[in-house]
């Protein structure tokens, strides 16, 4: 391990391997920020890795009511998978389940692109005939009556394929309590950050994976050489008074905003860190031949 | 580069056919070429240079002044650019246009953005009757766009309307919206007999209850629309300040007709 510090914390000579996903945006509103973010905290749930879950999703920000285009309350999420076919499954049944289903709510379009996947245009079948489509400055929304008044729903919203999902880093230090204060820290520097979304609980992974597994079908396994309690039974990347690793994970709509929260994410870290008993920030990698996105801590922190 | 100005220099003695008059058609003419233009409907002819002069070179924004009520279909089948009316227009103001902007000083005459596909007309003064409607030879009234009128709106506002937003200031006529099959017309003030008849699909907004209601409409109640929210949203980023508030009531209809229109009282 190198010698690249900040404030006392050693700064791993390393890389982020990250992959191209495709990602959209949405605007859900609500009567209350309450009950935006409930819709949202739903839409998001169960949406950390698209390993099992399908897609990696988040909320990106909340929104004031002269930011939404209804005049109240909004929260912008992020939705991200490795296909646009799946991208477009995920957002019509998550915003079915979840957004449609949320009292007083109202979904639009978050990203002008040239491309576009369908939400309105599928969910307005919800409406049974009774649905009344309405253009307003060019832009075409559905009125779906449902219980409580109407659900209104953008017809469409852009996304994008230049995505990056696993942008990542690593915090190592000598007590849980430390290394879980110093994850908390960073995740709420992201999240000033815009265009990313930190899709773990709390934005913080602490069972950071390796490819492949000693059992047949079990495609991803624990990462070993990161485990506190097999330091010496495996080829361990911990110093001996390290006594835990959690890793934030990092989906953005752009590569740059990766590396910005990135930054901003390990400057947190550091930040008081060493003192706490924070003793190295590194990053997860493949050996740089399964991602074609590089981000390696050395420039991010410069 | 000044606007392209066209200045009526007498009452015409016949009704005008200004369609010529786009900014399409005459960004490459000479002015020579563009005074040469038949404007006249009638057996005597008329060139643009009998009745108007012409000043200014940038085609892409023309300019009427003085034009009263016998100066018809100006900008009809508008494609792009700027027309500005300092004074009246005729009938058939903006017809069939399809993108560009219109903007009359004072009053135009029937059938103001007939059959209109896109763009904006915004008129100060009062429209004829059946603005929004049927251009000759057309089925369906206005398709898409926004209409303005400051003043008053005649009888059949909207009539076969199927796409777009209207908006009348002032006092509308008979039958707003009659035949309507889709679109929305925002009315600030007093409209007169028989609104929304034969309303297929559509919204009609009043900000002030109707004396007369039709019978072929049903009640919903008083409720919550976010629908009204996201206009007034856009009326304000778009410079129009309307106050809409989110709660109306609402009437389906019109039931004599497919019955799946309405009409907001706004609450």
């Amino acid at each position: 391990m190198s010698e690249l510090k900040i404030k006392g914390v050693t700064i791993v000579e390393t890389f982020a391997e990250a992959f191209p996903m495709v990602g959209t945006r949405i605007i859900i509103t609500a009567p209350s920020l309450e009950w935006a973010l409930i819709a949202a905290r739903t839409m998001t749930g169960f949406a950390t890795s698209v390993i099992a879950c399908g897609a990696e999703a988040g909320i990106e920000r909340n929104l004031t009511p002269d930011e939404t285009l209804d005049g109240r309350p909004g929260v912008a999420v992020l939705l991200f998978t490795m296909d646009t076919e799946k991208l477009q499954r995920q957002l019509r049944n998550r915003v079915g389940q979840c957004v449609l289903t949320s009292p007083g709510s109202a979904c639009f379009a978050g990203l002008k692109a040239e491309k576009s996947l369908k939400l309105g245009a599928s969910l307005r079948f919800f409406g049974d005939g009774w649905q009344v489509s309405k253009k307003v400055d060019g832009r075409r929304f559905w009125r779906i009556p449902v219980m409580d008044g109407e659900f209104v729903c953008e017809e469409k919203t852009g996304y994008t394929k230049k995505a990056v999902g696993g942008g990542n880093f690593l915090v190592l230090g000598k007590s849980h309590a430390a290394v879980l204060a110093a994850c908390e820290r960073a995740v709420k520097a992201i999240d000033e950050v815009p265009e990313v979304i930190t899709p773990f609980p709390g934005g913080i992974v602490r069972s950071g994976s390796k490819v492949g597994s000693k059992y047949k079908g079990q495609i991803a396994s624990t990462n070993d050489a990161y485990c506190p309690t097999l330091k010496a039974a495996v080829k361990t990347a911990l110093p001996l008074d390290v006594e835990a690793v959690m890793e934030i994970v990092i989906d953005g709509l752009t590569k740059e905003s990766i590396a910005k929260a990135m930054r901003a994410g390990i400057h947190a870290v550091a930040e008081g860190g060493a003192t706490q008993g924070v003793t190295h920030v590194t990053a997860g990698n493949y050996g740089g031949n399964l991602g074609p996105h590089h981000f390696h801590l050395k420039e991010i922190i410069a | 580069m000044s606007a392209l100005t066209f200045e009526l220099k007498g009452k015409p003695g016949q009704r005008l056919d200004l369609s010529p008059l786009t900014p399409a058609r005459l960004k490459d003419l000479k002015p020579k070429d563009i005074e040469a233009l038949a404007i006249g409907t009638t057996r005597v002819a008329l060139t643009v240079g009998d009745l108007f002069k012409v000043k200014g070179e940038d085609a892409s924004a023309l300019r009427f002044v003085g034009t009263d009520a016998r100066c018809d279909k100006i900008g009809a089948a508008l494609t792009e650019g700027e027309i500005v009316v300092e004074g009246d227009a005729g009938a058939y103001l903006g017809a069939a246009m399809k993108n560009g902007k219109i903007e009359v000083k004072g009053s135009a005459g029937d059938l103001a953005g007939a059959s209109m596909s896109g763009g904006s007309i915004a008129i100060a003064g009062d429209a004829g009757e059946r603005a929004c409607g049927v251009f000759v030879g057309d089925t369906l009234g206005m398709k898409g766009g926004l209409l303005t009128i400051g003043g008053n709106a005649g009888p059949l506002l909207g009539e076969r309307m199927r796409r777009g937003f209207v908006i009348v200031g002032g006092n509308a006529g008979d039958y707003v919206g009659g035949r309507m099959i889709a679109g929305t017309i925002l009315l600030k003030s007093k409209v007169g007999r028989f609104a929304g008849y034969g309303l297929r699909r559509g919204t009609l907004i009043f900000m002030e209850e109707p004396k007369e209601l039709l019978p072929t409409f049903g009640d919903c109640g008083v409720l919550e629309f976010d629908y009204l929210r996201l206009l007034e949203h856009w009326l304000r980023e778009t410079g129009r300040p309307i106050a809409l508030g989110g709660r109306a009531r609402r009437l389906m209809g019109d039931m004599a007709a497919l019955g799946k229109g309405e009409m907001l009282i706004l609450a």
